[in-house]
């Protein structure tokens, strides 16, 4: 499968075979460095990053722009380097989200992790404007 | 941990390809600048930590049920495909 081949969102989703490198891992996480990003009906609008290689390890990540509309975290030039965006359309921006409770969710969005559909290397970022933003911004949760 | 004292636009080198220069002075505020290569990621320790607490909190061995969010419910193809990236690039020179 070509999985290099530039990517609507659509097949990214549906080729949840495609792995997602990160060469850098998530912090804290260093060791593992390729995720798939999986999506499964029932947790929308969540998606899962799911670890190759450990099946216990997955984190639940959501378009920070259905819970934050007016998001605009600033990727810094280094990172766009690394990650070779040659533009915005070649981003997309996935958040982490942590579960507290049934009704009690947060959403980090002090380190978005930045993908590149194009070349499917991705990222955790600390952008420029990071002081704006907090690593536990509250989730309108339903019937929380 | 291993202390050197350094002067203004001195550095140190680590490890043959990580040069740590101070550049400026000011009262109580150090600035370094750090030349490493792209895959050694430099961070602030405390945004550092920051962040890597939040990731060892929400990383889920066992999920549990997935909480519904009460905002209007989008698909997630479309939340993805509908992203406002613009501004989000720094402005090329």
């Amino acid at each position: 499968m070509n999985c290099m081949a530039r990517t609507e969102t659509g097949n990214l989703l549906e080729r949840n075979q495609c792995v997602i490198r990160m060469p850098l891992g998530l912090l804290g996480f260093e060791r593992y460095k390729s995720f798939t990003l999986l999506t499964r009906p029932t947790e929308e609008p969540f998606l899962r990053l799911q670890a190759v290689g450990n099946p216990k390890l997955a984190f639940l990540v959501v378009s920070p722009f259905v819970v934050a509309p007016d998001y605009r975290p600033t990727i810094p030039k280094e990172d766009v380097r690394f990650l070779g965006l040659e533009g915005p359309e070649d981003a997309l921006i996935v958040n982490i989200v942590t579960v507290s409770g049934p009704k009690q969710a947060t959403v980090n969005l002090k380190g978005p992790i930045v993908l590149n559909r194009r070349t499917l290397t991705a990222k955790q970022v600390i952008p420029v404007n990071s002081p704006d933003f907090s690593v536990a911004h509250p989730l309108p949760v339903r019937g929380g | 941990m291993l202390i050197l004292s350094r002067k203004l636009n001195e550095s140190i080198v680590i490890d043959g390809r990580i040069t740590v220069k101070v550049v400026r002075i000011d009262g109580e505020v150090i600035k370094l600048g750090i030349t490493a290569p792209a895959d050694v990621p430099v961070h602030r320790q405390e945004v550092y930590e920051e962040i890597r607490q939040s990731n060892q909190a929400a990383a889920i061995p066992h999920l549990g049920p997935v909480p519904r969010l009460s905002t209007s419910q989008r698909s997630t193809t479309e939340a993805l495909a509908l992203q406002p990236l613009a501004g989000t690039l720094p402005a090329k020179p």
